[in-house]
């Protein structure tokens, strides 16, 4: 059984006057322990709020949430209140996007962690210090006693994401949920993050639910990616078929919009038309519909199903997907860069936990 | 903004459906949506009506009263004939109350006026020079600011000899260092941000760019500050009156005054004390209201 | 002769202390010596992580900072000796596109009135022509002509980056300094604007100044990119060039690190990660300055002798000691900073 399944959730907020807004419209996906999973999406496209449902961090009041989010079997949106506190930071963490506003800007750094070893680990006085030292160190931040006795300002972008982490790895949490962890950092600083999580799940066998719009980041790390548009799920698979055959003219779209690092100068970018707001609501059709190349008449009649494609085994959402490998997504081969380390000379090195 | 702040506020804006029109046209609207903002004004507008048709809606003289009913153990109460009852001196409760508007309005507007005027005057000067300007305006308005407010009002009052006009100097001189930094604190802030970087890339003088787009952008908080400012006014004003610094004319309805003249029958008569302080809670909390409903439609974060 | 010339560029930010007596106790310095040329017509891309300086250098060349030393000359005018007056003139023909659309527009200001405002203030054009360059300038960067009327809140961040490219095309500009064009826009946006800037340069024989931490996106515009680190110039090379052979290790680690969206080549390749945080610029290590975080770092010279910005191959100049030793493979990084 997985660890954790989403089975059709729904997020909606309404307030008085408006028309109600469904950020989250039926999104269902699982993590089996040890797994990286990758939501990704742009701007409005719900990956965030998904999250958030999860962590049971929605307000109570305006945001309506429908459908199930069974962690080890038991269903998180009928906990109560307390329960859901205790559960969350000891069973499930979640690092957000800000490591500037997610830290308490008063308390030093070693207090923020220690706390969370009290009230969950039940550890005190000299032991949570040295825990917390140690989750520092395994979060590789140097020095990490002296460390401890920092105030959140006192620290760079990349070293409080990193002591964000260790918080967030505190109670050995078997679901993390990453929101947008790198975004905000610097990429050689992003390169150390991205690392350390991959480190994590090897390693202790944490399930990772990644929330990014950077499909880059997806491509090294995740295992399952499922790409979101307008509150739904348009396309997933594994991270190696997603890539190579990609269906969806969204997922499409979106390769072909990012200049590569790796590919030829010259070529000009395929952007999507229009932006994320032009939307259609999804009871009129597909939203996607307005931007799309390759929209057929039935598109703006019925909403596609989430369905297995008989070509690649993704679920697709889409009446008239792109042929697997179809002109979309031909990037020009890649010019190859003169190898500049010795390729077996080096291992990997590891820092034990 | 970042992607995934970025994508609550869009959220955000579908939610609110972001109508057209500028930025204060939007904020109106949304005034209009809030209850809050509502009360306040209807509070507000009914004070100001009550003040300018008072010889309308009063009953009777609020200045000359018949004796004859009073003594000092009895002050008749509300009747049907005088609805809030009769005063000390006879007169009519209700009449005095609806004049007293008058004289808190007057003050209020004036002395606002006045504060607030020289404040942004002094304000803009030194958020729009800085250097040697902004710092000699800025000390002054720090000196002014370390003498509590009151009592700075009271030494003015006092130095000029109750009379209106003396009040309403003193309220105006508190508000001076409260609208100038206020308004220099703005200015700073909005110099800094990338609209003045652009208008300075475009060659745009740097005049017109203080007049032309930092001053208008920085107003928001002073507008809020104007409303909330009116409010004290009222009090600052009752309270100098209520220590013998208001009009000269002890038969000008004051609603301060009307509170000094009845404490020392309080046990007899607790509705004259009553009356006066409710017009004054009212009329505060009616500019208190729109003020803060004013401070969330005119800041985009609040913005809800 | 080339369009832009800056030379030995430095901006040094006084570190004040004391309210009544200020006095100068150090300075930050956020560009400490730089050279740069960009070609008329051409796209010169400038990247480096935050605190590098880049965003201050591409200020100072538009003297929206003031150069502590060194000179800029734009077509043969030494822009860092004009008065002020002679440089507001010079303005029309450099214009910038900032990277917040939203706070780079003035709220209050409606569309129209944001791009007549720069033909008024030259004295181009008043009135209806004024109102008219403003229409053809919505056409260009593909607004609809009924977008005038409306204010900033009201579009989309791609739209608005649209509106703060028309505002600096309205005077004709030459240069156009680009601070993060694209990178607070969506993913499926970027490419838009992106594109719009290439197509305005055919059109416009636009020369850009594009600064960037996106690497990928630099390289996809640029003919020619400089890296910086610290304040300092570490390389510079044809985009092409840069890419397939890197030679300052810290350009070596910035591509490395940068992810590519293809499973196959992130599975292949090898990271080289640096350790540690950028050092402060108000005091730079000494020698030089990446050798507190080079994975390539030797006993000798690097922390003691700054080494200068020197031609390795025609075009491609690099500050480094040992680029020969470590393009051909003599000098390693440390193990521990690759990962695969």
């Amino acid at each position: 059984m997985a660890l954790l399944s989403v089975e059709d959730l729904t997020v909606t907020f309404s307030r008085r006057g408006r028309r109600p807004v469904h950020a989250v419209d039926g999104v269902t996906f699982s993590v089996e322990a040890g797994a990286t999973v990758g939501l990704v999406g742009e701007s409005g496209c719900g990956k965030s709020v998904t999250s958030l449902a999860i962590m049971g961090l929605l307000p109570r009041r305006g945001a309506d949430v429908g459908g199930a989010v069974r962690f080890d079997g038991d269903d998180l949106l009928q906990l109560s209140p307390n329960a859901m506190r205790e559960l969350r930071g000891r069973e499930i963490a979640m690092v957000f996007q800000d490591p500037q506003t997610s830290l308490n800007p008063v308390l030093t750094v070693g207090r923020q962690i220690t706390e969370v070893l009290e009230r969950h680990r039940d550890m005190r006085g000299r032991d949570a210090d040295r825990e917390a030292a140690s989750l520092l160190d395994r979060v590789g931040i140097p020095d990490p006693n002296r460390r401890l006795k920092d105030y959140p300002h006192q620290m760079s972008g990349g070293m409080r994401q990193r002591a964000l982490i260790a918080m967030a790895l505190a109670c050995k949490p078997r679901l993390l949920i990453a929101d947008e962890p790198t975004t905000a950092l610097d990429v050689t600083i992003q390169a150390q993050i991205l690392e350390l999580l991959k480190e994590l799940v090897v390693d202790s066998g944490t399930a990772l639910v990644m929330i990014t719009h950077d499909l880059g980041v997806v491509a090294g790390l995740c295992d399952t990616v499922h790409v979101m548009y307008s509150g739904r799920i348009v396309e997933s698979s594994d991270r190696r078929s997603l890539f190579a055959e990609p269906r969806h003219p969204y997922t499409t779209g979106l390769l072909a919009s990012v200049p590569r690092l790796d590919s030829p100068r010259g070529v000009p970018l395929r952007p999507i038309p229009g932006s994320p707001r032009d939307l259609l609501p999804w009871a009129q059709g597909c939203a996607f519909a307005p931007r799309c190349t390759r929209r057929v008449d039935q598109c703006t009649a019925v909403a596609p199903d989430l369905l297995p494609d008989p070509v690649t085994g993704h679920a697709l959402r889409c009446y008239n997907p792109w042929p697997p490998g179809g002109e979309a997504v031909a990037v020009p081969a890649p010019i190859v860069a003169e190898p500049i380390v010795a390729k077996p000379a080096v291992r990997r090195a590891r820092k034990k936990p | 903004m970042s992607v995934a702040e970025s994508e609550s506020v869009l959220l955000l804006a579908e939610h609110t459906g972001e109508e057209g029109g500028s930025r204060l046209k939007l904020a109106f609207r949304q005034l209009r949506r809030n209850p809050v903002a509502v009360i306040g004004a209807a509070l507000i507008l009914l004070f100001v009506a009550v003040a300018i048709l008072a010889p309308l809606l009063a009953p009777y003289s609020p200045t000359h009263g018949d004796l004859s009913n009073i003594t000092v153990s009895h002050v008749p109460g509300p009747s049907s004939k005088h609805w809030l009852g009769l005063d000390l001196q006879g007169r009519d409760e209700l009449s005095r109350i609806i004049y007293g508007a008058r004289a808190s309005l007057l003050i209020g507007v004036v002395s606002l006026t006045l504060g607030a005027t020289l404040g942004m005057l002094l304000g803009a000067l030194a958020g729009g020079f800085g250097g040697w300007v902004d710092s000699i305006i800025m000390r002054l308005m720090d000196i002014m600011l370390a003498v509590p407010g009151l009592l700075f009002a009271i030494a003015v009052a006092a130095l000029l000899g109750p009379s209106l006009r003396s009040v309403m100097t003193a309220i105006a001189v508190v508000n001076v260092p409260v609208f100038a930094r206020l308004l220099r604190a703005s200015m700073l802030g909005q110099r800094e941000s990338d609209y003045v970087l652009a208008a300075r890339s475009l060659g745009v003088k740097r005049r017109k760019i203080i007049i032309g787009h930092v001053l208008p952008n920085s107003l928001a908080p002073v507008i809020v500050q104007g409303t909330l400012a009116l409010a004290t006014a009222i009090i600052d004003a009752a309270g100098l009156a209520f220590l013998g610094l208001g009009s000269a004319d002890p038969s000008v309805p004051e609603w301060g005054r009307m509170l000094t003249d009845t404490q020392q029958y309080l046990r007899t008569a607790p509705q004259l004390a009553l009356f006066p302080g409710a017009a004054i809670l009212l009329s505060v909390l009616g500019f208190n209201l729109l003020g803060d409903a004013l401070r969330e439609a005119l800041d985009p974060k609040l913005r809800r | 002769m080339s369009l832009l010339e800056v030379r030995g560029l430095k901006v040094h930010f006084p570190i004040r202390r004391g309210i009544i007596l200020e006095r100068q106790v150090g300075a930050v310095r956020a560009v400490d010596g730089v050279d740069l040329d960009v070609e008329r017509g051409t796209t010169f891309g400038l990247v480096g992580e935050s605190g590098c300086g880049k965003t201050t250098l591409g200020r100072a060349v538009l003297r929206l900072v003031e150069p502590t030393a060194g000179s800029i000359t734009f077509d043969g005018v030494d822009v860092s000796s004009l008065s002020a007056e002679e440089m507001r003139k010079l303005r029309r023909r450099m214009q910038m596109v900032f990277q917040d659309p939203l706070s780079s527009l003035d709220p209050r200001q409606d569309v129209e009135s944001i791009l007549v405002e720069p033909l008024r203030t030259h004295g181009v054009a008043t009135g209806a022509a004024a109102r008219k360059r403003a229409r053809e300038l919505l056409d260009v960067v593909g607004l609809p002509a009924s977008s005038g009327g409306r204010y900033p809140h009201e579009f989309s961040g791609g739209q608005r980056q649209r509106i703060g490219i028309a505002r600096a095309l309205t005077l004709n500009p030459d240069l156009i300094v680009a601070d993060e064009p694209v990178s607070a826009l969506d993913v499926s946006i970027q490419a838009q604007v992106v594109n719009l800037l290439e197509e305005l340069q055919k059109e416009f024989g636009l020369t850009y100044l594009v600064i960037a931490h996106d690497l990928a996106v630099v390289r996809h515009i640029s003919e020619t990119i400089g890296v910086m680190y610290l304040g300092r110039m570490v390389e510079q090379a044809p985009s092409d060039d840069l890419y397939a052979k890197p030679r300052h290790p810290y350009t070596i680690a910035l591509m490395s690190a940068v992810p590519i969206p293809d499973p196959e080549v992130e599975d292949r390749r090898e990271r080289i990660l640096l350790t540690g945080d950028l050092p402060s610029p108000a005091n730079p290590p000494s020698g030089c300055r990446f050798h507190t975080r080079c994975p390539f770092r030797q006993p000798t010279r690097c922390h003691d002798e700054e080494p200068v910005l020197r031609v390795i191959e025609p075009a491609h100049t690099v500050a480094c000691h040992w680029a020969e030793q470590i393009a051909a493979g003599e000098i390693k990084p440390a193990s521990s900073a690759v990962v695969s």
